[in-house]
């Protein structure tokens, strides 16, 4: 962790003091394979912005798990989708979560939406030596409020692994089966009826769950998502006054009706 | 000079005097424990009374802000170290308080060259239910007492504090509404502040009434609400009078 780019009042800055870095690189044998998770996006829709994940690990040719929770709330008003190595993924969740609450608490007041994305565009950068040896290699997604907006507006912000952060106009995709979500969110931008950012809240569900199912016929590290049979994402809502989860209950009930 | 015990006891007492004197004209803060969480309030001038430390922990105080301020900062920075090296399951007022806050407090004062901390504290930790409830009323020079549920009163003197605490239980027997709990704390924070008496000649609830209101003019309410029944791990929220229908 370089002292650097600490902030004062940063809860990184503290574990720093305490010689806690969250972070370590290790060394690993050629033959490991890692576990991955895939895939995630994130769209504006008429009530704010909707982040889905499907459910998948894989390990090479393994599947890991088919429960997997990719859509992370970070705090009330920022989420985390995870695409990548969920070792490293989690962790970087965690250190995010500690350090908004720990500034909002200390500092009594938020931490702006700005300086959100740095720190999580901080982490990846301070992963770059497990990236460049092609493990530990994390592509998330960032949905947070920005509260200077008037009104408060939730917005999409999307990284490579090296740390760079870039702001999604309307949609952003991640992993493995990131290609065809962005084909389909693509299309439907430009010529959908109606458009995912005009999509109400049931549309936007019903929607999300298709394009995972989808997603998941053309790749194979996509998986856990199928109504056929009572599978769901892991989805949630971001509006200006917080967060939301969709359950699955809720994902059923939708596409039921 | 101080290394006659006798020396050392009077510089202790006299340190004791002067933290009674600075500390007297503090504004009293109270706790309650209700089925659906638990309510701190302090009347001060904004961010100055009660605060939030962790998710299921509150603080509330009475004294110099600078020292108000140390003993959050410290109590935050313990809380959220043990929440991430370990869970934040294992974040206990008990831990927090008997190992870290009280020893700190109590080695402050008793070190006679340094200037002592200038604080009056309640601690709050929200449990699964009422009665795990848990409040630390934490004095100035580290000691502490504990009380699982009902309600408490930190106040800059013992006997208005001792007399206060007793009234506030039984006039919030029955009241299990965040408002009327919230409307008695006000009343007896009015009666401790302004001297009146709450044994034998109490204040008639009207007069109560419209004392807090009139004391609070030009201040601020602050009010704590850990919350006990909420998805999110962060149980507190900030609350006005105006959310309680006040």
């Amino acid at each position: 962790m370089s002292h650097s780019t600490l902030i004062a009042g940063d809860f990184l800055s503290l574990l720093a003091e305490r010689q806690l870095a969250p972070l370590r690189v290790e060394s690993v044998s050629e033959s490991f394979v890692q576990t991955q998770a895939t895939t995630v996006f994130a769209f504006h829709f008429a009530e704010g912005v909707l982040m889905a994940g499907d459910r998948r690990a894989t390990a090479g040719n393994v599947i890991v798990t088919d429960r997997v929770d990719k859509i992370i709330e970070i705090d009330s008003s920022s989420l985390l989708a995870v695409a990548g190595v969920p070792a490293t993924a989690f962790e970087m969740a965690r250190v995010l979560q500690t350090s908004f609450e720990y500034y909002r608490r200390s500092q009594l007041q938020p931490l702006s939406l700005p300086a959100r994305v740095r720190a999580l565009a901080r982490l990846l950068r301070e992963n770059l030596p497990m990236t460049m040896q092609g493990i530990g290699v994390v592509v998330p997604l960032f949905a947070g409020v920005d509260q200077a907006a008037s009104p408060p507006k939730p917005q999409i912000y999307f990284y490579d692994p090296l740390g760079a952060q870039f702001q999604a106009v309307g949609y952003a995709a991640s992993g493995s089966g990131s290609g065809t979500i962005r084909s389909i969110l693509s299309f439907q931008e430009r010529y959908g009826q109606p458009m995912p950012s005009q999509m109400k809240l049931g549309e936007a569900v019903r929607f999300a769950v298709r394009l995972l199912a989808t997603a998941s016929e053309f790749d194979s590290a996509t998986g856990g998502v199928n109504p056929a049979t009572d599978t769901y994402a892991t989805m949630k809502v971001l509006k200006s006054e917080g967060v939301e989860t969709v359950t699955e209950e809720q994902q059923k009930e939708i596409l039921r009706g | 000079m101080t290394e006659e015990p006798y020396r050392w006891l009077e510089a202790i007492a006299n340190r004791r005097e002067y933290v009674g004197e600075q500390l007297k004209s503090g504004s009293p803060v109270l706790g309650a424990s209700l089925p659906e969480g638990v309510l701190m309030l302090g009347v001060g001038s904004g961010q100055s009374k009660v605060f939030e430390l962790f998710d299921r922990h509150a603080l509330a105080g009475l004294g110099h802000p600078a020292d108000i301020e140390k003993i959050r900062q410290a109590a935050i920075d313990a809380a959220h170290v043990e929440a991430f090296t370990r869970a934040p399951e294992d974040v206990s007022l008990r831990r927090l308080v008997g190992f870290g806050l009280s020893p700190q407090l109590k080695n402050n004062f008793e070190q006679i060259f340094s200037a002592p901390f200038l604080v009056e504290l309640l601690l709050a930790e929200l449990g699964e239910e009422p009665a795990q409830d848990l409040f630390f009323r934490l004095h100035y020079d580290g000691s502490f007492q504990t009380q699982m549920g009902g309600a408490v009163l930190a106040a800059s003197q013992s006997e208005p504090e001792a007399a206060g605490q007793k009234w506030l239980k039984e006039a919030l027997q029955g009241k299990s509404n965040r408002s009327e709990a919230a409307e008695v704390l006000l009343q007896t924070w009015w009666c401790v502040s302004e001297n009146k008496p709450l044994t034998g000649q109490i204040p008639a609830e009207a007069e109560r009434k419209a004392g807090w209101r009139e004391a609070a003019k030009g201040r601020v309410v602050e009010i704590g609400w850990l919350a006990r029944h909420n998805a999110r791990p962060a149980r507190y929220q900030a609350q006005t009078l105006s959310d309680l229908g006040l």
